[in-house]
């Protein structure tokens, strides 16, 4: 299908069972001037809709598939075994995969994360050290690089509402160390008073390594993370609107800038 | 089939988080300090595959190798002390056992036929068996739904054969054993079996099985509310029923927003842009009380569905949770024969809550806990949700001759058959074994693609009435759907879990996450190709006829036929006598605090004024991206708002208000003080927060013990207490419940009464998000205003009194007519701009509400008391109603407040401390941390910190 209006990039939501912050995530993206569509993953196995039609893919938070096993590893396991090479091809042609809680899991479980290896479970994100499922605000340091979601924002920090069970972001020491090296940290848990990242709970809410709430591939073209931008893109949902004065919502820019980059490069469409 | 297992575990260098809080709990809460380690595996059973695929399965679905290890057929924890497996028991349906089907089709093997799931816990120590058993039966298993797995099962498919129909001869029974037949199973008393008896004698036949269990059904007090539809007879007088004088009520305040009261599954009013809102508040005590976490999951499931079956669908926005408790430190010798710890339930019905919503994707966010005693033999646990659909859509759907019967979502089993007349029964030592299968396991997901296929179905006008299959299953779903026009079933049709139900129970059958649908022929197919996309099942199990009749066939036999007349009309009225009684209580007042520290640090760490941060940071309360007023807010997110408020509509700045109160306290000892101040409490909340008091309507949950003569007085107290609230505040109530079995029979005779809860919910529309207020002090320098009228001295029923052993009859007493200026003088002011922080006071009184302002600005706070107040009740009343305003200098409040009752209690300061004055003499000083400290130490004892 070709893209006829070319300012508005088109934004695929992949849904399955039990996804549930689709909807928010892609108001998130029409406000910042996406066109979004809900895509059902049986809507893609059918041949009913094609990943081709779409400049941007987004996999939203929730439970997919109730999180049986381990979290997003159903879906995973399901993107890997039908949508193998329509995934590779929209990577490879240079297009923006963005997992947000759930979906970060789903990257990190099929391979996209950290090394766009699908297939190859790298990295992991355990069950969080306080043994449970947590609702919080976070306060986030944003790292330097290349991702093309977080342009503009680097070295400020953003607030982020996190809400997960399974978010303790864990890998061996060696790729650890290479992700650090190529730069493919995106957020970090930070102390709000020190703004340096932490391991101390609940500011680091789920005991990450390296206090890492989300991180890129090396192209950083995909990125994943778990705390939700998409729940801070009115000044109003911030919890504290009505004492302090956060400027824009923080949340915008990651939807802004993807959507940008999307309509300059109007890749594959 | 050969049954291949797999165990999973955390690498051994890595933390073993269950295992390390099972550990804990079981050192601190157990105090057996004989274990001193212990971990955990799961086990996967996989039937109908060979070893090389389990092996397979395990590297690329089971086992992460990132972190995990894995054994094939073969042990994984190999030096425990003590090892023992926890499985769910055959015909309870584990959620998980769906999706390690789907994974495993998905990766190519689709022979797989069955599969389980369950945990292994290894135990190290020297424990006796009588510890290792206290383990079992307070951490890791419950009976009603788990079994410790003592073999390697031969084959996880169930299998059995379907009971045939049996005739019941009742026409012969007597009395005896008219009653003989009711007894456990139907709860109907003696005049209804005989109505039951009469009505087959004229028919000149014995019912069948499925006829009497629709019956009983229909009848029982869960579903046909006989004790509000009875006339209720005082010192020989006749009053009108409950529910017909709270409906008489709401229609007499011709509410603009109403558009459908005690009609639907839920009530709904009117929003904005064309749209609707709708709410529901229900209440899952008896299952709870058993299986607290497969209970409290059932009923958030149940009250979704009741907002999903609402007009012809709406979407669920919100959810709320109120629940009472016996204190968690309840010593064991205290808990009946029969009953659960309350420190297990607490816990566990929170679980069952988190995994319910959040799955879901509902934001639950509004909520409170309450404690006492009395609630020992069982709690209350009540769960709310809030729905958005279009207006055009609010109506209740009607059948029509030739629509099209249809079920979607989950399969029907075995699992929850006898709920709707078990919830109406009194709990005894006997319930837990006698009633085991009334409770099953939650399946959020399912509901969660339900609810995507139908608000879609809903969006294309396939639905023509639709209702959810709640208490009573099918027969109540049907049953009522069919009301006007008759209906045809085919119990043969519908999907089976598994094999061997009797058609009645296929019929009565409770299993969670079905909805029952009247479709048109001519939509059917669309919506088969909705329900597909989305992994939906749905079945045609009948047609909706114009008989009048219900007509149950089990392939070609029929196997039930009842008039609709008989069924829904038949049940002879009931005339219950109440008897007015006095709650005597021996008054004894407390002294002048001596040590004015640690009486505030007592009230602080009250059960009933405690921070239950805990529990609501593992609610997802952003999900949905709707948020405008948490739960939780202020400079470290730790201190507690009023009300919720949601803009549900992405890119509107409209929303929804939604706040509730009770408090079993008062309504024990004065039941129509206590629910006025259940009401004012609860609109106070959403007032509080910046609601508009004309735009709240009502939601009642009443939770009595056994309507006995003297019950039944205090019911009739409180109902009368709902009536004259409307009337004088003109908020009407527009749906409700009644729990009316709240009282607990030991093996001796001996009855517990539980404490009567009525639990009142408001909700209702703000035109702008942004014009509503936290509570949270926003800077020092500030002025505190107290809005409100009460008298100090009524201090009956209070924190302070509790923790002081004092005791009084005089509870607050609030005029609902002068609430209502005060409430609207607030809403005015909080429009204005000019009031940074409102609170409303509640349990913990003036000084509870004042500290946690101060927590949230993380200031501190100077007031100085009324000369003419007693310094300890002025601090520590909790008269509902009133409020702490903070405004930015003191001719604002002279303004805003001329016409209510106000004063001017102090001002803000930097200084994070609370001193309080009388007559401008020093009475005391208190840190706000070492409150804060105290307030929140209980829940974070019994869910770990924060």
């Amino acid at each position: 299908m070709l893209n006829m209006n070319k300012s508005k990039p088109r934004v695929c939501i992949l849904r399955t069972d039990g996804t549930n912050c689709d909807q928010e995530t892609a108001y998130a993206f029409n406000k910042s001037g996406g066109d979004s569509r809900l895509v059902h993953v049986n809507q893609l196995r059918s041949g009913a809709e094609k990943l081709a039609d779409y400049q941007i893919l987004a996999v939203p938070g929730g439970f997919s598939y109730g999180d049986d096993i381990h979290s997003g590893k159903v879906l995973s396991v399901e993107l890997a075994s039908f949508l193998n090479d329509q995934l590779r091809r929209f990577v490879d042609d240079g297009k923006l995969v963005l997992g947000i809680c759930n979906g970060f899991q789903v990257l990190v479980r099929t391979g996209l994360l950290p090394w766009g290896e699908l297939g190859s479970i790298q990295a992991t994100l355990m069950q969080n050290d306080s043994g449970h499922f947590e609702c919080r605000w976070t306060n986030l340091l944003v790292e330097q690089n290349n991702c093309v979601f977080t342009q503009g924002l680097a070295g400020t920090m953003v607030q982020y509402q996190a809400a997960h069970g399974e978010g303790k972001f864990h890998t061996n020491e060696a790729t650890l160390q290479k992700i650090e090296q190529a730069g493919q940290v995106v957020f970090r848990y930070a102390n709000v008073a020190s703004g340096q990242p932490t391991q101390d709970y609940p500011q680091n809410p789920n005991g990450s390594l390296h206090a890492i709430a989300g991180i890129c591939d090396q192209t950083g073209r995909i990125l994943g993370l778990m705390p939700h931008p998409e729940r801070f893109v009115e000044t109003f949902h911030h919890p504290n609107w009505r004492r302090v004065s956060l400027g824009e919502p923080h949340g915008l820019p990651i939807f802004r800038n993807a959507v940008a980059y999307a309509a300059q490069t109007g890749a594959g469409c | 089939m050969a049954i291949q297992e797999v165990r999973v575990q955390t690498m051994p260098y890595l933390e073993d988080v269950k295992g390390k809080y099972l550990l804990h709990e079981i050192q601190n809460t157990l105090h057996i300090t004989s274990i001193t380690e212990l971990v955990t595996a799961k086990v996967y059973r996989l039937e109908g595959i060979s070893a090389q695929q389990a092996e397979f399965l395990a590297r690329h679905l089971l086992a992460e190798e990132v972190f995990q290890i894995y054994k094939v057929n073969e042990a994984i924890i190999k030096n425990a002390d003590k090892l023992v497996e926890v499985a769910y028991k055959p015909g309870v349906m584990n959620p998980e056992a769906g999706s390690i089907l789907k994974a495993a089709a998905d990766l190519g093997i689709p022979e797989m036929v069955a599969a389980d799931s369950s945990y292994e816990y290894g135990l190290y120590g020297t424990l006796t068996d009588a510890e290792t058993e206290l383990i079992l039966t307070r951490l890791l298993v419950n009976e009603t739904v788990e079994r410790v797995v003592t073999e390697k099962p031969a084959t996880l498919i169930i299998k059995g054969q379907p009971g045939g129909t049996r005739v019941i001869p009742i026409r012969n029974m007597n009395d005896a054993a008219l009653l003989d037949l009711s007894k456990d199973n139907l709860f109907l008393n003696l005049e209804e079996m005989q109505a039951i008896q009469n009505y087959f004698a004229a028919l000149d036949r014995d019912p069948t099985d499925c006829e009497i269990e629709t019956l009983a059904q229909t009848w029982s007090e869960h579903c046909g509310h006989k004790t509000f539809k009875a006339t209720v007879m005082i010192d020989g007088q006749a009053k009108e029923p409950f529910y017909q004088r709270l409906r008489e009520s709401t229609n007499q305040t011709a509410h603009p927003l109403v558009l459908s009261a005690f009609e639907d599954n839920s009530g709904v009013i009117d929003f904005y842009d064309g749209l609707a809102l709708c709410g529901k508040v229900e209440t899952h005590n008896s299952p709870s009380a058993i299986e607290p976490y497969g209970g409290a999951m059932t009923g958030s499931g149940g009250v979704f569905r009741d907002i999903l079956g609402t007009g012809k669908s709406a979407k669920v926005i919100a959810s709320t949770d109120m629940f009472c408790f016996a204190p968690p430190d309840l010593p064991d010798s205290e808990v009946p024969p029969g009953c659960l710890h309350p420190h297990y339930l607490l816990r566990r019905v929170v679980d069952g809550v988190r995994d319910y919503g959040n799955r879901m994707g509902i934001p639950t966010n509004n909520g409170s806990v309450h404690f006492h005693r009395d609630f020992r033999a069982k709690p209350s646990v009540i769960v709310g949700a809030y729905g958005l659909m279009p207006a055009a859509d609010a109506g209740k759907g009607q059948p029509v001759n030739g629509d099209l019967a249809v079920t979607i979502g989950g399969r029907t089993g075995r699992d929850g058959i006898h709920g709707a007349t078990f919830s109406s029964g009194e709990m005894t030592s006997r319930t837990m074994d006698v009633n085991a299968s009334a409770v099953q396991i939650g399946h959020a997901i399912e509901e969660k693609r339900i609810s995507d296929a139908l608000l879609r179905a809903r969006d294309e006008e396939l639905i023509q009435a639709i209702t959810d299959c709640g208490a009573g299953g099918f027969a109540s779903a049907f049953g009522e759907m069919g009301e006007d026009t008759g209906v045809r079933i085919y119990l043969d049709r519908a999907p089976l879990k598994y094999q061997g139900l009797a058609p009645w129970e296929i019929w009565v059958s409770e299993s969670q996450e079905r909805m029952a649908l009247a479709v048109a022929p001519e939509h059917m197919e669309r919506l088969a190709a909705i329900c597909r996309e989305h992994n939906v099942e749905v079945t045609v199990i009948g047609e909706f006829t114009g008989t009048g009749k219900l007509e149950l066939f089990y392939y070609d036999e029929m196997v039930g036929e009842l008039t609709m007349e008989f069924l829904h009309h038949g049940l002879p009225k009931r005339i219950m006598t109440a008897v007015p009684h006095e709650h005597s209580v021996q008054v004894s007042e407390p002294g002048l605090p001596c040590d004015w520290e640690q009486v505030c640090t007592q009230v602080m760490q009250h059960l009933n004024v405690c921070s239950k941060e805990p529990i609501v940071r593992m609610y997802d309360h952003g999900v949905q991206g709707s948020s405008a007023l948490p739960p939780f807010a202020g400079v470290a997110g730790d201190a507690p708002n009023d009300a919720v408020v949601i803009a549900p509509v992405p890119g509107q700045k409209y929303g929804v208000m939604i706040a509730h109160g009770l408090n079993p306290v008062l309504n024990s000892l004065n039941p129509y003080a206590g629910s006025i101040w259940a009401a004012t409490e609860a609109v106070s909340n959403a007032v509080a927060s910046g609601a508009n008091p004309d735009e709240l309507v009502l939601i009642d949950n009443f939770i009595w013990p056994y309507p006995d003569e003297a019950s039944l007085y205090d019911l009739d107290r409180a109902v009368d207490a709902c009536v004259d609230f409307v009337t004088a505040t003109g908020m009407p109530f527009i749906s409700g419940k009644d729990s009316l079995s709240s009282t607990y029979r030991a093996l001796d005779g001996s009855v517990l009464k539980i404490p009567p809860v009525l639990c009142i919910s408001c909700f209702g529309r703000v035109a702008d998000v942004t014009q509503t207020i936290s509570t949270d002090f926003k800077r020092p320098g500030s002025i505190i205003a107290l809005i409100g009228r009460r008298n100090v001295q009524q201090m009956g029923g209070s924190a302070y009194f509790d923790v002081t052993g004092a005791a009084s009859p005089r509870v607050p007493l609030i005029d609902p007519a002068q609430l209502i200026t005060t409430l609207r003088s607030l809403y005015q002011a909080n429009r204005s701009d000019s009031v940074l922080a409102c609170h409303d006071i509640s349990e913990g009184g003036l000084l509870a509400a004042l500290a946690e302002m101060c927590l949230g600005g993380e200031m501190g706070a100077a007031v100085n008391l009324p000369a003419n107040e007693r310094a300890d009740y002025s601090l520590f009343n909790e008269t509902a109603g009133c409020f702490l305003v903070e405004l930015a200098d003191q001719a604002q409040s002279e303004e805003l407040f001329k016409d209510v009752p106000h004063i001017i209690l102090g001002h803000t300061t930097a200084e994070p401390n609370i001193s309080v004055t009388q007559a401008n003499n020093n009475i005391f000083n208190i840190s706000t941390a070492k409150l804060f400290t105290a307030w929140q130490k209980p829940m974070q004892e019994v869910f770990g910190g924060c």
